[in-house]
């Protein structure tokens, strides 16, 4: 199942600490050799500070080797380091422990005031804020993501978006909520650097690209975790030009979620015309099951491909470390999908077939369509003598047809003629001050 | 001259003495060449031009006194002052500061005649009298100017009484009898300094009967008082004494001894005449006084002693008479090659050798006086010999540059790193030029033009040597331009290996040229700093991708280049590239089945019926404005050379097929819509105008084999459809032009199937109430999964009210074709849909509600908008193509 693991894709796109979740994931999967993936951990831990960790996953690796000398010594450094920064930023560390400030600060709407307010209360200094991010990252770097986040919060209270290091701290502030999975502040954190990536304040484009390119990587998380991420990830990935750009020029992949994302949303179908037209489009940089699977149904109106692709999309769903958890639904929507483009089409349909199609044993299939037509999400009939389903309904009669197109035209002529008429009011009331172009 | 002379380099600017560009224009003439005839006309090309011009104008003004041609007279006078202006500082040398006496005597006779005929002023017409007028007041400023000198000459007004005649007569004289004259002048100036005056007085009686021969003389005498040297001045003298001597004596035996004197100069010049040996000897000797470069030929003195400033001194020499009018170019060529061997006889080393090829490189694409003109062969191949050697040098000396950085006086010759002022480069576009002007000029069927095509490949190497001497230097700017010549030879050509390695055949680290391109072009669009060369690398690009059939990377990359919308505001030769790329485009989504991208590819090409103008392979002759010359010497120079030609044929017919597979079907569809469009006008009118024909005949050309090929698929006959499409015919005349034809035959056939099927579908749904499906895939051969997905698919986008009976596979229609009534009242319903939609907009308008739609427009370069640009790209490249034919 290697074949459609994307994590080595992700990855390069990803905060190092971030890819540990995705590791861990691999390795409960066992698709990869467990000590290959150990390596590949402990090649990531060495360029960061959780010396504990690290000690740890290198004697699972090799139990029957001595912790080396230098990893204790340089745990030892770190602390030390960290121990430093922290008198760096002591001001800015009690202040923070201060309840009562912090709850007056949080009342403040602009950081100016607040900054004031902070200069006329303590000795705190603009230029402790440094330290402070540099505690943070330090933070950051030994794993307590939690305190990071705390630092890097009131970091954000007090600058202003312009401050150097701001665009820095938004990530850093990302990466930490996703760590300490607090998915609500997380999305907030998402839209902030999709607010700041998009104003503009970076010149480069290719800059801006690669900014984009890792906000989708990274959002991944939090889509696939938060509430609404569902609804959220097609918006942003399918109607933001400028990030569905970047995921056509640089990352392709990312397709597979937007598509997932897409079919267990049912309330979008709408959106899927959409979506096969790009995957059409990058169909020969990037294919994977379920975007072949999506184009088997919606342009060759292909059934059977359709359901061997399903099949397939169950073991890259299930291997997914994103796309796990939405298995069920996933199933459950895909098939929804192919039964309604196939009740489009028919007007008479065997059970037998369809519940080859849609992977069901038959009388499990005519259960699933019962209970379709109760919930009164179909308009058929099953012909139990000759195990057929007959879809009802005939299309629309040229009256029908007319009628529909004529009947909203009264209503928004009339909405119209009362814009009209308050317009004219409101200029004839006053006239000089209203300007009509 | 020419744009390679502007960044050329040494010309102008050249360091070389004056004295020697004076002497110059004297002593290239005196060389060695041995036609006599042209060294006849050299000699006397500098005071003598100027002297004949000025008499040949006194002559004419003589004549128009004889008819009181006033206003022509005026003219002429004018023409005179000036050219006696021009001659004044030969004069000034010649004459010791002195008026000839000839100019004088005709500007006295001029002014008498002036008086004269001023009183009669009256009796000539309005013309004449004005210019009389003017004349008189010319002439009068004019004489001050010469008081003096005429005052002189008035005191001998002798001389101008006699000559009345003769000045007709001198008048007649031909140049070869001027030169005569001359030489015969300058002889007997040099035997002059002790001229006998008892000479003179020798024989008067001999008298009578030379009259009238010594009236020649006369004048050529008079002439040979102002034209000769320095000696003349003694000359004058000695006629002076001579004259004074005289004065004493009676008129007549004055006059009796001048025409003796005549006599005997004759004599001379006869003698002279007589024995030519003697008189070339003589002529010599004479001019050997005057110009010293007569030795040039010898390039050195025999004992001078040949190093690296010599030559080099010599070079420049040679080089500054170059664009000079009376330059001999052929005669350059050989003064260099002369300079070369003499350089390599005395091993001077390898920059010396390189800065003289290099101006013989240059001095040959001189040679070629028009630019608009091809060079001949045989320079040509001198030409590539020469560029070819030269590069071979500068590769193997490697520590050598040649660059225009260089200045002139920090040229290093002797010693290592050698620096030498000059640009490959641009001697290579030149090259380059030159080579597709001469392919231009050959009839593309003839010998010679394989002949000619064969030199592609020494061009190609001299290019890729040059690059390779550019990547030493590695100047990012020329490296570039040397990139995009390359990419320019590179992009239209075949690469077949490139095909098999995509199959598999070849292994894939076997470099192909698309490969190069790649490499080529980013380098290009990384690095340059002008738009055009990164715009013509693009389209480059694009095409031997085209070529090569990678549609998706060709797609993607005019997608990205935006280069539809910006295209119209380059220059006419980039947009013929642009044509031609698009046109491949074209024939490469034909290849691979995207008939809608192929037609919106071609149709813009197709659409005006200009496409061999617009692909610059062929003039149309124009019927409603005729070009002027100019125009159509622009419109030649644009022409792509045969070898680089689109098959029109090919082109129109893929334009036509996929118009075809797309127009049938819509037309079937929408039988009865009214609001139904033409797809392709171009099709259309094919399809009319067989249609007007009363008796239609089996096809013979591409075209009818098409529209009957349509025809065919209208009824749903898609195996007639199919023979008409391909067959012997068609194969010969267009799909063997494509390289792996069977499979875009099998493509076709497909494709045909699909769309009879679809057309079959939509003719004849209604008279149906079900088919099934096996039949129909039987009909139309197709697979049941296609037949089934084709149906589907018309199902879900509404094209056919139907529904699929799975158990029994067929197609169960149903009646919804609205009747007439009821269509009509659909379209009314459409029509007032639109136009609440369009009060909509209005209001919207009005409300200045414009901020929600800039909103998206943000000129990032998001691919999305670029694709909704791409299925506008008809109506892009509608307008350029218009822009187009107004640059045309």
């Amino acid at each position: 199942m290697a074949k459609f693991d994307l994590t080595a894709r992700i990855g390069q796109y990803l905060d190092r600490h971030l890819v540990f979740p995705l590791l861990e994931f691999l390795s409960a999967k066992e698709i990869y050799d467990e000590n290959e993936l150990l390596q590949a951990k402990l090649d990531i831990l060495s360029k960061t500070n959780m010396i504990d960790y690290a000690i740890d996953i290198r004697k699972q690796l090799y139990p029957n080797f001595e912790v080396p000398e230098e990893l204790n010594e340089r745990r030892n450094r770190v602390l030390q380091e960290l121990g430093d920064l922290e008198d760096n930023a002591s001001v800015i560390l009690k202040l923070m422990s201060d309840d009562d400030t912090m709850e007056t600060m949080e009342k403040m709407r602009d950081s100016k005031s607040l900054n004031h307010f902070l200069l006329k209360e303590s000795d705190f200094r603009v230029e402790m804020m440094e330290s402070l991010v540099k505690l943070a990252k330090y933070r950051y770097e030994c794993g307590t993501y939690s305190v990071s986040t705390s630092y890097l919060y009131f970091y954000m209270l007090v600058m202003p978006p312009t401050d150097r290091n701001y665009l820095d701290v938004l990530w850093g502030k990302l990466a930490s909520e996703i760590l300490v999975q607090n998915w609500e502040t997380a999305l907030e954190d998402v839209n902030k650097l999709r607010e700041y990536i998009d104003s503009n304040a970076i010149g480069n484009t290719l800059q801006v690209l690669q900014q984009r390119t890792w906000l989708i990587h990274w959002s991944l998380f939090v889509f696939f975790n938060h509430v609404k991420g569902r609804d959220l990830i097609i918006e942003m990935f399918l109607y933001r030009p400028h990030y569905l750009n970047a995921i056509q020029t640089m990352c392709p992949h990312i397709l597979r979620y937007l598509a997932t994302a897409v079919i267990i949303n049912r309330s979008r179908r709408s959106t899927l015309k959409d979506l096969v037209k790009v995957i059409q489009q990058e169909s020969y940089t990037y294919r994977d099951p379920i975007t072949e699977f999506l184009e088997h149904l919606y342009v060759n109106f292909d059934f059977d491909g359709a359901r061997q692709k399903l099949q397939e999309c169950q073991t890259v769903v299930f291997n997914d470390f994103f796309l796990i958890a939405l298995l069920n639904e996933f199933v459950e929507n895909a098939r929804l999908m192919i039964f309604e483009t196939f009740c489009r089409i028919h007007q008479c349909i065997s059970i037998d077939m369809l519940a080859e199609k849609l992977n069901m044993k038959a009388d499990v299939a005519e259960c699933w369509i019962v209970n379709l037509i109760r919930n009164a999400r179909l308009d058929a009939k099953i012909d139990s003598k000759l195990g057929h389903v007959v879809m009802g309904g005939q299309p629309a009669s040229p009256y029908q047809q007319l009628v529909e197109k004529i009947e909203t035209l009264s209503v928004r002529s009339e909405a119209l003629e009362n814009l009209i008429e308050r317009k004219l009011k409101a200029k004839n009331q006053d006239s000089v001050s209203i300007v009509w172009n | 001259m020419s744009r390679f002379f502007a960044t050329g380099s040494d010309s102008e600017s050249d360091s070389s003495s004056e004295e020697e560009q004076i002497q110059r224009p004297t002593g290239a003439v005196y060389t060695f060449s041995d036609d006599e005839e042209e060294t006849k006309r050299v000699v006397r090309s500098t005071k003598e031009k100027r002297y004949e011009e000025i008499t040949n104008l006194i002559k004419l003004i003589r004549n128009y006194k004889k008819i009181k041609d006033m206003s022509s007279m005026l003219t002429s006078f004018e023409q005179l002052t000036r050219a006696y202006a021009k001659a004044l500082p030969v004069i000034a040398k010649e004459e010791n500061g002195q008026t000839p006496h000839f100019y004088l005597r005709c500007l006295v006779e001029l002014e008498n005649f002036i008086t004269d005929v001023w009183e009669d002023r009256k009796n000539m017409s309005k013309n004449n009298s004005k210019s009389l007028t003017s004349l008189r007041q010319k002439i009068r400023k004019y004489i001050k100017d010469f008081e003096e000198d005429i005052t002189k000459f008035k005191e001998n007004p002798d001389q101008e009484d006699e000559d009345e005649e003769e000045k007709a007569e001198e008048a007649e004289e031909s140049d070869g009898e001027e030169d005569r004259a001359n030489a015969f002048k300058k002889a007997s100036s040099a035997e002059a300094n002790a001229p006998d005056v008892s000479k003179f007085k020798k024989g008067p009686t001999i008298d009578g009967e030379e009259a009238s021969d010594s009236d020649e003389d006369w004048g050529s005498d008079s002439d040979s008082d102002s034209t000769s040297s320095d000696d003349d001045g003694q000359y004058t003298n000695i006629r002076e004494r001579f004259i004074k001597k005289t004065t004493d004596k009676d008129d007549d035996e004055d006059k009796a001894k001048k025409k003796e004197q005549r006599k005997e100069r004759k004599d001379k010049e006869r003698k002279k005449r007589r024995d030519e040996d003697d008189g070339e000897g003589e002529w010599e000797t004479v001019k050997g006084g005057v110009a010293i470069p007569s030795e040039k030929p010898k390039m050195f003195a025999k004992d001078a002693e040949i190093n690296v400033q010599a030559v080099l001194k010599k070079l420049t020499e040679v080089i500054a008479a170059r664009g000079k009018k009376r330059t001999d170019r052929r005669e350059q060529i050989e003064l260099l090659h002369e300079l070369q061997s003499i350089a390599e006889t005395h091993n001077l080393g390898p920059a010396v050798a390189v800065k003289i090829k290099f101006s013989i490189i240059s001095s040959i694409f001189d040679y070629n006086p028009k630019v608009s003109d091809a060079m001949k062969p045989e320079y040509w191949s001198k030409l590539l010999e020469r560029i070819s050697e030269m590069l071979d040098m500068l590769l193997s000396t490697p520590d050598m540059v040649i660059a225009e950085t260089v200045s002139e006086d920090s040229e290093e010759y002797e010693t290592p790193p050698y620096k030498l002022h000059g640009c490959v480069l641009t001697l290579v576009e030149r090259l380059d030029e030159e080579f597709t002007k001469l392919l231009k000029e050959c009839d593309p069927h003839s010998n010679e033009y394989v002949e000619r095509l064969k030199d592609e490949k020494r061009v190609s190497t001299i290019i890729d040597k040059v690059q390779e001497y550019l990547e030493r230097q590695s100047v990012v700017s020329e490296l570039c331009r040397i990139y995009l010549r390359k990419i320019e030879h590179l992009y239209y050509k075949f690469d077949p290996t490139v095909l098999k390695q995509k199959d598999g055949e070849i292994a894939s680290n076997v470099v192909t040229s698309v490969q190069v391109m790649e490499k080529l072009c980013k380098f290009v669009y990384a690095k340059d700093g002008t738009d055009r060369l990164r715009t013509r690398a693009i389209l480059s690009h694009i095409y031997h991708h085209a070529l090569h059939d990678n549609w998706f990377q060709a797609r993607d990359l005019i997608l990205m280049s935006h280069l539809q919308e910006t295209i119209q505001h380059s220059d006419p030769a980039t947009q013929i590239l642009y044509n031609r790329t698009m046109a491949h485009l074209g024939l490469c989504a034909f290849r691979h089945a995207n008939i809608k991208d192929a037609h919106n590819c071609l149709v813009d090409l197709m659409m005006t019926g200009k496409v061999k103008e617009l692909l610059a392979q062929g003039l149309l002759p124009q019927r409603q404005h005729e070009r002027s010359k100019e125009q159509e010497k622009i419109e030649k120079q644009r022409q792509m050379p045969f070898h680089m030609h689109i098959n029109l044929e090919l082109l129109e017919c893929v334009y036509l097929v996929s118009a075809m597979l797309i127009e049938i079907p819509y037309m079937a569809a929408h039988e009865f819509d009214a609001r139904r469009r033409m797809i392709s006008k171009t099709f259309y009118q094919q399809l009319r105008s067989s249609e007007r024909q009363s008796l239609v005949g089996p096809p013979e050309s591409m075209r009818e084999h098409v529209v009957a090929a349509a025809k065919a698929m209208r009824n749903g006959n898609w195996a007639a459809c199919n023979n008409f499409i391909i067959n012997e015919k068609m194969n010969a005349k267009v799909w063997d032009l494509f390289y792996q034809t069977d499979k875009v035959r099998a493509m076709l056939t497909r494709l045909i199937q699909e769309e009879a099927l679809r057309t079959y579908l939509f003719t004849y749904s209604h008279v149906y109430d079900s088919i099934s499906m096996p039949t129909l895939a039987e009909m139309f051969q197709l697979k049941r999964p296609v037949v089934h997905s084709i149906i589907s698919k018309m199902i879900i986008n509404e094209e056919l009210m139907a529904s699929l009976d799975d158990p029994t596979e067929t197609v169960v229609m149903h009646r919804s074709e609205p009747s007439r009534l009821q269509s009509l009242a659909l379209q009314l319903t459409d029509k007032v849909n639109n136009f609440v939609d369009s009060n909509d907009r209005i209001f919207e308008l009005k409300q200045g509600n414009f901020f929600s739609r800039s909103g998206n427009q943000g000129n990032f370069r998001d691919r999305q908008n670029y694709n909704r640009q791409g299925q506008d790209w008809g109506r892009q490249r509608r307008d350029r193509n218009r822009e187009d034919n107004r640059n045309y």
